[in-house]
């Protein structure tokens, strides 16, 4: 699959304060990439230089195959971290009129707005101003005006921040679809089960640097894995179970991390081998949340 | 260019279609009628002053004296009170006057007691209210012509001459080789000065109501987040040009309506007959001469893109009235000097502070719009809208740069933030 998205060795500083870091990653065309990150990681920052809204200090960034977000601004969706709509406009005409900025016809906008956000459930509400709309109808109007031109690459800034879970699932939905039309999609999250269930990629950033750049099993190999152990079991006898380096103990027995590269099986082989009374033992697969926990950095 | 268009007509539509819009459009021209109406009725429901004449001058001019004093509409000498004229000291006739014109029991509005003077004669105005300007003008005009008669008679001139050339009115005819007519000097040439100080004045209205509409706007869109989804759609001078050119329109609307109020009014005025409607078909004719129109609307968009911007660029920094409100405090002070310097430039056009201050750009616009119906160099015409033009495409760069610098900033500036981010290129 060919790069749709490349940034190399990125940086952006303002005055002393560098929010990006040499940042370099590249996104393939139909893909549902993850730009995770915690707060302050520099995603909006970078999102910005992607669109062409902020200048890079340093490196280079090719979007669309032009050198600058700007050049192809037609082609591309944004929905941005702080959400905002023309208050007493309602939602069809809202949608239209970012679309008709996009270059589509007015009427055609119309027309894909309301079919759209009726798809979205908004068909109640098409007439209805802006300011009249609950926060999260505003949300999938915003989303709906970012997707209607039917953009090549689609980059959304936080897009479930606000939502309820059932319109959380919406979203995901949304996403689905819109890689399954042959879009690609980007999007910036720090809340990592939209993007373990979502993505095929990750990047992970911390302090405006890259600290991750794969598919998501990768990065849950990055985490340390755990060990769930029940029983009658004595403390000193865990410990000595080989791959153990560290535990804790729980309710009903202990919680022991593993050494990287340590086998769960060598450790439950040990146990009874060794004659430990135990009565449950589980080797949970590393979340992404945990991985996103130890890669930046925010165990320490 | 089509997202230019989008913005400016969005941002038209979203104002004439308010109820508010049209309100504060016919606000204006019915406040104008109303107030009209309101001086007619004030000036011919003034009631003339009741005055009452004691002449203790000895020198027996009562009757010349009232005969100059009355005057329809503004004085009427009414017959001196008995009381009033038994006295013969000037102290006791004080006392009887102070009680005719009395707050409580007085039935004058004024009561004149003539004295002798060390030269001519003097009068003692007792009125009943402590500023009585009429009265008093209409007393002082009155003695003044009695003292200057009395004197001429008094060397030897015939009083009935005194009198023609009294009613003969002088008579001063202005010539001016820059006249329509290229000798007298007629209304017709005074009014296209008058022409260009009310467009100097609209222009600084509707640059205050245009920009202000702007500011708010930008604010609005700044405040519910919008600028940074427009901005991701257009570029920051489209989406600048875009507002500037849709708040234009709204202001060009405003104009055409009452230019059309403007417009029935002085056809109306213009059918009333006497010399106006010639005057004002010359006055017209007179501003198409030497490309007039052409000069007031150079300087007129002049003015309104260059401050537009700045107020717009100011915009993009502020998500309430308060943040705005320290920002744009010093364009406003320097919007109140051309105020100030319009109206010597009403009086005398040619001023050198008025010539040189013509050369700054930011008041251009206003005092040039003054000046050029009195016929200027055209180096002077030529010049200022040049230095205008240049200045005004270095604001709009700058203008260009703020704007995007501030939509995608969260932080509270003041004037020295708002350069540093300009400088380093946006948020």
């Amino acid at each position: 699959m060919s790069s749709i998205l490349s940034l190399d060795a990125v940086s952006k500083r303002y005055g002393a304060f560098e929010a990006v870091k040499d940042l370099s990653f590249s996104v393939q065309k139909g893909a549902i990439v993850g730009f995770l990150g915690p707060n302050g990681a520099g995603k909006t920052s970078t999102i910005r230089m992607i669109l062409g809204l902020a200048a890079p200090t340093t490196g280079r960034i090719e979007v669309l195959g032009a050198d600058d977000g700007r050049k192809v601004r037609d082609r591309i969706g944004f929905l941005p971290e702080e959400r905002g709509l023309y208050r007493k406009m309602n939602p069809v005409d809202a949608v239209a009129y970012m679309a008709a900025l996009k270059g589509l016809p007015m009427a055609e906008g119309r027309r894909r707005a309301r079919a759209l956000l009726e798809e979205q459930g908004l068909g109640e509400a098409l007439k209805r101003p802006m300011k009249a709309l609950s926060k999260g109808m505003a949300q999938k109007v915003q989303l709906v005006s970012a997707i209607a031109h039917r953009p090549e690459l689609v980059i959304l800034d936080e897009p479930f921040s606000g939502l309820d879970p059932v319109n959380q699932q919406g979203l995901e939905r949304m996403i689905r679809d819109l890689a399954d039309q042959g879009a690609t999609v980007l999007f910036s999250t720090h809340v990592m089960q939209h993007a373990e269930r979502l993505c095929q990629k990750v990047v992970l950033m911390a302090r405006g640097a890259k600290v991750f750049e794969g598919p998501v099993a990768e990065a849950r190999a990055a985490a340390p894995r755990f060990l769930v152990l029940e029983g009658g079991l004595d403390q000193a006898a865990i410990q000595a179970l080989p791959g153990v380096v560290e535990i804790e103990p729980t309710e009903a027995g202990f919680r022991a991390r593993l050494a990287p590269g340590a086998q769960p099986q060598a450790a439950l082989k040990a146990a009874f081998e060794r004659g430990l009374d135990v009565t449950r033992f589980e080797a949970p697969e590393p979340s992404l949340h945990d991985a996103f926990i130890v890669l930046t950095g925010d165990d320490r | 260019m089509r997202r230019l268009l989008l913005i400016s007509r969005r941002e038209y539509l979203a104002y004439v279609r308010t109820v508010g819009f049209w309100l504060s459009l016919i606000a204006l021209p019915l406040v104008a009628v109303g107030s009209a109406f309101f001086m007619a009725t004030m000036a011919n429901s003034s009631e003339a002053r009741e005055m009452a004449v004691l002449d203790l001058s000895g020198a027996g001019i009562q009757a010349d004296f009232i005969a100059r004093l009355n005057s329809p509409g503004r004085v009427e000498v009414v017959a001196t009170p008995p009381d009033l004229a038994g006295q013969t000291e000037v102290a006791a006739a004080d006392a009887v006057a102070r009680d005719l014109v009395a707050e409580e029991g007085g039935t004058l509005d004024g009561v004149v007691i003539l004295t002798p003077a060390d030269q001519g004669l003097a009068a003692r105005y007792w009125s009943s209210r402590t500023t009585d300007e009429t009265g008093q003008a209409a007393v002082t005009e009155a003695l003044s012509g009695l003292n200057r008669t009395r004197a001429l008679v008094a060397l030897g001139v015939d009083p009935a001459a005194v009198d023609q050339i009294d009613a003969t009115p002088p008579q001063v005819t202005v010539l001016s080789p820059a006249s329509a007519s290229g000798g007298e000097v007629s209304l017709q040439d005074r009014l296209p000065g008058l022409i260009g100080f009310i467009v100097a004045m609209m222009l600084w209205s509707l640059i205050l109501t245009g920009a202000s509409i702007l500011l708010n706007s930008v604010m609005e869109e700044k405040a519910n987040r919008v600028l940074e989804v427009l901005l991701s759609s257009a570029s920051a001078t489209e989406l600048l040009a875009g507002k500037i050119l849709g708040v234009a329109l709204v202001t060009l609307t405003v104009l055409l309506v009452w230019g059309g109020f403007g417009g029935m009014a002085l056809a109306y005025a213009a059918r009333q007959g006497g010399d106006f409607a010639p005057a004002l078909s010359g006055a017209l004719a007179g501003l198409g001469r030497d490309g007039l129109w052409f000069w007031l609307m150079a300087y007129f968009v002049g003015g309104y893109l260059m401050y537009a911007s700045v107020f717009a660029a100011i915009g993009s920094f502020c998500e309430t009235p308060r943040e705005a409100q320290t920002l744009i405090g010093p364009i406003m002070m320097v919007l109140v000097i051309p105020v100030f310097v319009l109206q010597m430039a009403m009086r005398d056009p040619d001023l050198a502070i008025v010539r040189s201050l013509s050369w700054v750009p930011f008041f251009t616009p206003f005092l040039m719009s003054a000046r050029a119906p009195s016929g200027p160099p055209l180096y002077e015409l030529a010049g200022t809208l040049a230095v205008m033009g240049a200045f005004i495409v270095l604001v709009v760069w700058l203008a260009a740069k703020a704007f995007r610098a501030g939509a995608l900033s969260t932080t509270k500036l003041d004037w020295k933030g708002i350069v540093s981010l300009v400088r380093g290129g946006g948020a």
